[in-house]
């Protein structure tokens, strides 16, 4: 099949969309060194900074949540690539400050070569930084070691709420322990129907039947293990929100926060359809829905699917995920 | 005795370069069936920025032509592609030492730092169906073919056989690392991308020091 996308040429396309990012939004994001995405108002040094790192291909992710109360700098690679270690480094130096770096990096090969070749780099040069791996999938299993999970959608809520910490001046071991409790009570399924192209090289990145679905796939397509007959919303919802409260032991009575992330092609009609299954499945066990979101936060281009993200919530996370904040792609105020 | 300098080295990572670019498109197709179908864009970039700095070289030293290599490919957003392989050619720059000409022995003795050097970013097995299941037994055997008595050019062809067979056992592996580890069972029967790139790779080397 021949792909058919607005592009100029592929090996543009991570500039040029940067370019237009930055162009439509300069009121709250100014690109630096090409590749790095910053706040426009830089936040006070006296508070930690949080720095990201990834590929391209699934925006808004990950330059989308830069801004007041999440993101200082999102290093961005190619597209589903990630960037250069001495690119995460020159970020690093950006934010330098006595309070302190905190470095999110999402559980996929080539972003933790770039983080630890990075870091290390930051720490011989002396600086204040410490970092956090997300590996909240449990397509391999919820008990799977870390280091098999990878890293999905729940990075944003994390954003969210290391960064609000941060704006509330609490010092980089308080946000790395806030960061560590959230991270150690997340967890992320994906489902895809239908594949995407890899825009650079014109590829579809899998294969599905029409009468499939598979749950577990990745972010960028990579297959899962769960492919099955096609099944309908509630059902799939059941299926997936299940293993997800399961996965982070909520029990009755336990808030949770709840978001459907479309992967590029799965309308927000069918995103609220499961999210509805979602809240049928909470209430028949008495888990309460404190809070949701639905929509396209972290994408891989036009596959068709969607990640379901649960989290166990405390009142101190609640607190800190309805904090403002003033991002391109998430606004609380 | 047969050694190579600079301007081999320089022909032979431009060899490789040429090499990968002519197998871009089969490369990114082999991705596409465990991974998310880039590798050939990626490798095609990491090679080119290794083209373009041992060709500026101006140092005349084997081992800052290979440093600046490094460098340059670590630099490019290349996924885990650059991380390894720019760790590689630091590898091989620091095992290169201070000499003008490398003999047979000198050379394996370069390409062993280098695959130490990329060994330390992954912790990778021969067996996971990654890029160290062509690279390790194409060392070993440039090695024994060195100690063996013979000449760069034989024991670079020696190493590029085993890279090119150690690629096609990768076909019957599982993948244990990176994206295709998710796919378990069902990345048997692809050839791993990244362990095909190195047998391309040792190919147009042992081409570029024969010819």
């Amino acid at each position: 099949m021949v792909m058919k996308k607005f592009i100029n040429d592929p090996k543009n396309l991570t500039p040029e969309l940067l370019e237009g990012f930055a162009l439509a939004y300069s009121d709250k994001v100014a690109l630096k060194n090409e590749k790095l995405v910053c706040r426009a108002r830089p936040k006070d040094p006296s508070k930690v900074a949080l720095v990201t790192l990834g590929g391209a291909g699934h925006e808004p992710a990950l330059s989308g949540f830069v801004g007041e109360g999440m993101l200082d700098i999102s290093v961005v690679g190619d597209i589903f690539a990630a960037p250069a270690a001495p690119k995460v480094f020159d970020a690093l130096k950006l934010t330098n400050r006595p309070a302190g770096t905190l470095l999110v990096v999402l559980n996929h090969a080539g972003d933790v070569m770039s983080s630890n070749i990075a870091m290390q780099m930051a720490t011989k040069a002396g600086l204040n930084v410490k970092s956090i791996l997300t590996h909240e999938d449990i397509a391999p299993g919820a008990n799977a070691p870390a280091e098999n999970r990878r890293g999905l959608v729940g990075c944003i809520p994390l954003y969210k709420i290391a960064g609000a910490a941060a704006e509330a001046g609490k010092s980089l071991d308080e946000v790395l322990a806030l960061a560590e409790r959230f991270n150690n009570n997340m967890a992320t399924l994906a489902v895809a129907l239908t594949t995407a192209t890899h825009p650079a090289s014109g590829q579809s990145i899998f294969a599905l039947a029409d009468d499939e679905m598979e749950i577990g796939m990745g972010q960028h397509g990579e297959a899962g293990t769960g492919r099955s007959k096609m099944k309908s919303a509630d059902e799939t919802a059941a299926i997936m929100v299940t293993q997800l409260l399961e996965a982070v032991k909520a029990k009755a009575g336990d808030k949770v926060l709840v978001i459907i992330n479309g992967a590029g092609a799965t309308t927000l009609m069918e995103q609220f359809i499961i999210m509805r299954g979602v809240g049928k499945v909470l209430a028949q066990k008495g888990i309460v829905l404190a809070r949701a979101r639905v929509g396209e936060f972290l994408t891989v281009q036009e596959m068709g699917g969607f990640q379901m993200f649960v989290a166990k919530m405390d009142d101190e996370l609640l607190k800190y995920w309805d904090a403002p904040c003033d991002t391109p792609y998430m606004t609380v105020r | 005795m047969q050694t190579i300098g600079t301007n081999t080295v320089v022909k032979m990572i431009a060899a490789a370069a040429a090499r990968i670019r002519a197998n871009e498109k089969d490369l990114s197709a082999l991705d596409s069936a465990t991974g998310d179908g880039d590798h050939g864009t990626t490798i095609c970039r990491v090679m080119d920025a290794a083209e373009t700095a041992a060709k500026g070289d101006t140092s005349g030293k084997i081992t800052e032509l290979l440093n600046k290599v490094g460098w340059d490919v670590m630099s490019v957003d290349g996924g885990s592609t650059s991380p390894l392989l720019g760790s590689f050619f630091i590898g091989l720059s620091e095992g290169a030492g201070s000499s003008a000409e490398l003999d047979a022995k000198a050379t394996a003795a370069m390409f062993e730092a280098g695959v130490a050097g990329l060994r330390q970013q992954t912790k990778a097995q021969p067996g996971d169906k990654t890029m160290i299941d062509a690279l390790v037994p194409a060392v070993e055997a440039l090695r024994a073919a060195a100690n063996g008595g013979a000449d760069v050019t034989a024991a670079l062809r020696q190493a590029a056989d085993a890279a090119t067979r150690g690629a096609q056992a990768t076909k019957e592996m599982v993948a244990k690392f990176g994206r295709a580890r998710n796919l378990g069972d069902r990345t048997r029967g692809h050839a791993d991308p990244g362990a095909t790139s190195i047998s391309h790779i040792f190919t147009a080397f042992a081409e570029a020091v024969g010819s």
